[in-house]
């Protein structure tokens, strides 16, 4: 049953997002017949689609997933329930995964459709230099993190708006470290950043 | 603790360096209708979040359905319906929705009890929460409880916001249907008159202390209202005398324990007694928690009842 609530809750931005991940890259590809814009840079719009894509689903998916199962207005309600509050944490975030993951795969598979239609060759962009599909997996990653960051800051504020905002800003800050470790040290955190956000997960979950 | 739906020792809950509730004994028997009464902030809420498990206790153990709370939470919510202080809910949520939602955690759910709850209170069932009245959103909590097939239901402030016909077809509800079902019913409210009309058994706690706990029947016979007229009476409360209200030459006093004999004692000192008749709920627990009257008889169980009417 309360699976049922967290999907009634979030569908409608799962949804609505879903249309969007599995529309873009076929729009762009749409818009840009007749021209060698997919040919040059079409693989690396749908991996700029897919992080982007991602990250706004995690960030979505975390706060309203969490504000509808743990506002302060109804955990009475909730709490009372015989079942444990883990258990309610776990379905809810569960939900929220599951959906992000159907949303991401979606925006994967139609940009891959759309690249074949135009036989354009996947992880190279001629003019960006080719894009590693481990780039695409450390996206995921990020989101996930994301996702599981925002989710329990919101849980644990009972707030959706404070929730996120925590979210971003953490995220926020840890990018400008990597940037300013780049610029000023000369040292790439993207790996290791791939590796902290799969650690965190485990630590999360 | 055998006998007993909700039995309390010593259960304590502080907040910050705020006593809520400072060390209580609740017995509340099987099947009985059990009124919790007190003043806002007196402590009644912290009590029943403590019986859920909602909140933990600083001191003490709490003892509901044979089981402890710390224990076997998950088991005591199983069999236990709630509504609380807040009446809100999920706002997206329609009544028939929540009913959908509520019916999947509890295998004794009645579904005709829903149907039938439902058309005695009148409830607009696929109507969203948030725009039901206020009244309407508590019938629907009571709603959700009473359908549950619970061995015990804990209200808290069950009639919010409820109009007189309503709080009457409740108060039908749990002295009929409830107790049928051999239902426990533990509720704290301010409808004192109500209170009176259903519950078996009282308890009242003021300022975290629980004053006084017995059947109601007991505690009514407990106290006398003294009317007497005479110059210089005794106006000093004591553990015998609760309250004295003097108005030129009549005295009026609030007794328990042996009004008959007071009485007398005021009519040796040169009285005239003009009355001596039974008190209310509503003026027994007013003349208990009234602060500029203060009760001087202490802690819990300091008024002597019975101690047979706790079966």
């Amino acid at each position: 049953m309360y699976l049922w609530k967290c999907w009634r809750d979030t569908r409608a931005f799962f949804i609505a997002f879903l249309v969007v991940a599995a529309a873009a890259m076929p729009a762009i590809g749409l818009a840009s017949r007749g021209t060698d814009v997919m040919r040059d840079v079409g693989w690396s719009a749908v991996s700029g689609t897919f992080g982007l894509v991602t990250m706004v689903t995690a960030l979505g998916l975390g706060a309203i997933g969490a504000t509808h199962g743990f506002a302060e207005q109804a955990t009475h309600f909730l709490f009372t329930k015989p079942r444990s509050r883990l258990y309610f944490v776990w379905v809810g975030w569960l939900v929220g995964f599951m959906e992000m993951l159907t949303i991401a795969a979606a925006s994967v598979l139609t940009s891959w459709a759309t690249l074949a239609f135009y036989r354009i060759r996947p992880f190279s962009a001629p003019l960006l230099g080719s894009i590693d599909e481990r780039n695409m997996v450390g996206m995921l990653l990020l989101g996930l993190f994301a996702y599981a960051l925002t989710y329990s800051l919101t849980a644990i504020l009972r707030n959706g708006l404070k929730g996120l905002g925590g979210s971003m800003g953490i995220l926020t800050g840890i990018n400008a470290l990597g940037v300013l470790m780049r610029v000023r040290w000369n040292i790439d955190l993207w790996p290791v950043w791939s590796r902290t956000s799969l650690a965190s997960m485990i630590v999360f979950c | 603790m055998n006998d007993l739906a909700i039995g309390t020792k010593d259960l304590a809950k502080t907040y910050d360096s705020i006593q809520a509730v400072g060390g209580i004994n609740l017995s509340v028997p099987r099947g009985a209708i059990y009124g919790f009464l007190g003043r806002n902030g007196a402590g009644k809420t912290t009590t029943i979040k403590m019986l859920l498990g909602l909140t933990r206790p600083n001191a003490g153990s709490v003892n509901v359905l044979g089981m402890d709370v710390r224990n076997e939470p998950l088991a005591i919510l199983q069999r236990t319906a709630f509504v609380s202080e807040k009446k809100t809910l999920y706002p997206a949520l329609t009544a028939s929705d929540l009913v959908h939602f509520s019916r999947g955690f509890y295998p004794t759910w009645c579904d005709s009890a829903a149907e039938k709850y439902a058309r005695l209170f009148e409830i607009p069932m696929n109507q969203r929460f948030e725009k039901l009245s206020n009244g309407n959103q508590t019938k629907v909590w009571l709603l959700l409880a009473l359908c549950q097939g619970a061995d015990l239901l804990i209200l808290d402030e069950p009639t919010t916001a409820l109009d007189p016909v309503s709080v009457d077809q409740l108060m039908h509800v749990l002295a009929g249907d409830a107790l049928d079902r051999g239902c426990t019913v533990f509720f704290s409210s301010h409808h004192l008159e109500k209170v009176e009309q259903i519950a078996e058994y009282v308890g009242v706690i003021d300022g975290g202390k629980l004053l006084i706990e017995a059947r109601l029947d007991d505690i009514k016979n407990e106290f006398r209202l003294i009317i007497a007229a005479g110059n210089a009476l005794p106006a000093e409360t004591s553990a015998q005398v609760l309250s004295v209200d003097v108005e030129e030459d009549f005295y009026r006093y609030v007794v328990t324990q042996d009004a008959e004999g007071f009485a007398a004692a005021l009519v040796r000192n040169g009285a005239t007694v003009t009355s001596i008749s039974p008190l209310g709920l509503r003026e027994i627990f007013l003349h208990l928690v009234r602060k500029e009257q203060p009760c001087t008889f202490g802690n819990a169980g300091a008024i002597r009842v019975p101690s047979s009417s706790l079966s």
